[in-house]
């Protein structure tokens, strides 16, 4: 009877993978934007997001989003509060922790980062209008869960993997690259604690490696949807 | 019957210098400095909500500095522009005045960070420059100041002076931390200096010192930067020193509590928790166990019986050690934060803002009762402080007072 059993279990496991390793990259693409709400995402125009940065300390962080493409994170590091945003055209930040709380522009590969994460629909929605590229790579694994891994080359050149779960069809990680003094190290973040909000799946928590090594996590306790949101607190303030 | 008149004349001639010198201080982490507010009647949960808000004052400026609640009005510090004020509320929360004290701290983690410590009609702060001074506890009128810099050769700790002063008698003492001027002792009335300890000789490590009464002496112990010191506050000779082991150790933050004979520690780094025995006349230490699994940073800990009660720092875990060996014998996630006790609970107010009330069940802590804090700015660093029966929990610009009773 046992033997039975691990039969059909092996059986039902190899057909199960033979079934992921199937689906095409549309396919796979169909079934993320409708398990993540995609359908639902549309009628939103604005996000909210608030919560708590734990990098060492936990420290207050508030993200705002505004279609298409406008982002604004207010966020603090040793009790010091700084900022970033991108109203579309120009990405800044604020750096106070260097001694200097003036605006600044944002150094270009972390612009490139800002602007794909302000993409408000995410890179692969509509990926070939704006330009990217998106390739089914594999199957691979992230922490237990086996997950379709996709490729991304971005308009402006830059490399993304979108790692998504192979059975609930949600983002379970990304992967970018970032150079840091002139090396240039993984940054993965690992998306979790997904709730449904108006129909919309957002991720609760968001833990980041930097180089490998746990980095900082971002935990929300209120994601607010359509709420009205002044659109100049997306453009770089003159002081 | 004459005779009983007599006796009891001189008995109360003869006790009432001692309860006349006897000194409410009103201070730090509850009157014994330990975390602990000895209250009673107060609630045993919370509505899921958490207890009724009474008031909130929102414009305290920023800092992590706890108030003392004296019997007509609250003092707490806070910065408002890079300078730091002692500010008074009324009871029901409503702003009395402001007093300005000096340049506050505005590098990393800016705002005020120590807690007024008042005795009857004056009140003493400090700032996260090392302005030391002495105010009416009325008006907040200044009455003298002192620098711990620039008077005393002192050197800011990379996160500023964090010290709530201690006072015993006509004494104010504070910690400079320079190679001579470890610890001082000034004129509580005047700021005169009274003595110089060289002490360790290094500068200061954020902490709160506490007095430990004895038949022979009474002391004063602090941590400098890697040492635990024992100074004898009549003279400021250093009694014993106490080595912190490892690399780039500067957080000794936590207040030691002294209990029959065996001084307690939880330092952030160093030796962690550690637990001292000290002679009966106080000269000599020996180390009883050390535990550097405890690295509770700034939030405190809280001896009940048998057991320490602290949070982890690295680990974001609360912890409870037992206080034979030193073993952790149980955690419970609730991130990391700070831990108080009144009326046989714990209160614990966690840097993600939810606090909690728990049950010091021997080796176990069992949550009861927590709601997350909504108002207020920035960090979740305040001590909470528990007095006729209200919560106290400042966050940033806010003051909020819950009714726990």
């Amino acid at each position: 009877m046992k033997r039975l059993f691990s039969a059909v279990f092996v059986s039902l496991l190899l057909f199960s993978v033979a079934g992921a390793q199937d689906l095409t990259l549309d396919n796979i693409l169909s079934k993320y934007y409708k398990a993540m709400g995609y359908e639902n995402l549309q009628k939103v125009n604005t996000i909210i997001m608030t919560g708590t940065m734990i990098q060492q300390d936990a420290m207050p962080v508030k993200i705002i989003r505004e279609r298409p493409d406008q982002c604004f994170m207010e966020f603090d590091i040793q009790d010091i509060t700084a900022y970033q945003g991108f109203d579309g055209q120009t990405a800044w930040w604020t750096t106070p922790w260097t001694g200097n709380p003036k605006p600044q522009i944002m150094p270009d590969d972390r612009a490139k980062d800002l602007k794909s994460r302000a993409d408000f629909d995410g890179l692969l929605f509509n990926w070939k209008s704006k330009g990217h590229l998106v390739e089914l790579i594999d199957l691979d694994t992230v922490e237990t869960s086996q997950v379709y891994k996709l490729k991304i080359t971005k308009k402006d050149g830059g490399i993304e993997f979108f790692f998504i779960d192979a059975t609930k069809f949600i983002l379970l990680k990304r992967l970018y690259y970032r150079v840091v003094r002139g090396k240039e190290v993984a940054m993965e973040n690992y998306y979790r604690d997904y709730r449904s909000v108006q129909g919309v799946l957002f991720s609760f928590t968001q833990d980041t490696h930097f180089d490998g090594q746990p980095y900082n996590s971002l935990q929300f306790d209120a994601i607010e949807l359509n709420k009205l949101v002044d659109g100049q607190i997306f453009r770089m303030p003159e002081k | 019957m004459k005779h009983f008149d007599l006796c009891f004349f001189l008995a109360f001639i003869l006790l009432f210098p001692i309860i006349g010198s006897g000194q409410e201080v009103l201070q730090w982490s509850g009157p014994d400095r330990d975390g602990v507010f000895h209250e009673t009647g107060l609630m045993k949960s919370w509505p899921g909500t958490g207890p009724e808000l009474l008031w909130e004052f929102d414009s305290l400026g920023n800092g992590y500095s706890s108030p003392v609640i004296t019997k007509n009005n609250i003092l707490i510090n806070g910065e408002v522009d890079t300078v730091s004020y002692l500010f008074a509320l009324d009871l029901s929360g409503k702003y009395l005045w402001k007093s300005k004290i000096g340049k506050e701290w505005m590098l990393s983690y800016p705002g005020s960070r120590s807690t007024p410590t008042v005795v009857n009609d004056l009140v003493y702060v400090t700032t996260g420059w090392g302005q030391v001074a002495c105010l009416e506890t009325r008006t907040g009128k200044p009455l003298w100041s002192v620098n711990m810099v620039t008077d005393f050769h002192g050197q800011a700790p990379r996160f500023g002076f964090s010290e709530s002063l201690l006072i015993n008698g006509n004494t104010v003492y504070c910690s400079p931390g320079s190679p001579d001027t470890n610890v001082v002792a000034l004129d509580r009335f005047t700021g005169k200096i009274i003595w110089i300890s060289k002490g360790a000789g290094e500068i200061t490590s954020y902490c709160s010192p506490v007095l430990i009464r004895l038949p022979q002496r009474n002391i004063l112990v602090t941590f400098s930067k890697t040492n635990l010191l024992g100074v004898d506050t009549k003279d400021g000779k250093l009694l014993w020193s106490y080595k912190q082991e490892g690399q780039d150790i500067d957080c000794q933050v936590n207040t030691p509590v002294y209990e029959n004979g065996f001084i307690y520690c939880v330092a952030g780094n160093g030796n962690g928790a550690f637990k001292l025995k000290l002679s009966d006349d106080g000269t000599k230490i020996t180390e009883v166990w050390k535990n550097g699994r405890c690295d509770n940073l700034m939030g405190g800990f809280i001896k009940v019986n048998d057991y320490l009660y602290t949070s982890g720092y690295e680990k974001r875990q609360y912890y409870v050690v037992e206080t034979t060996g030193g073993n952790i014998v149980d955690s419970v996630n609730f991130d990391r934060g700070t831990t108080n006790y009144s009326d046989g609970m714990l209160y614990l107010y966690n840097e993600k803002g939810q606090v909690g009330l728990f049950k010091p069940n021997g080796p176990k802590m069992e949550q009861v009762s927590t709601f997350k804090l909504t108002r207020g700015t920035k960090a979740h660093f305040s001590h909470p402080v528990i007095c006729n029966g209200v919560m106290y929990i400042r966050h940033g610009k806010s003051l909020l007072a819950y009714k726990i009773k």
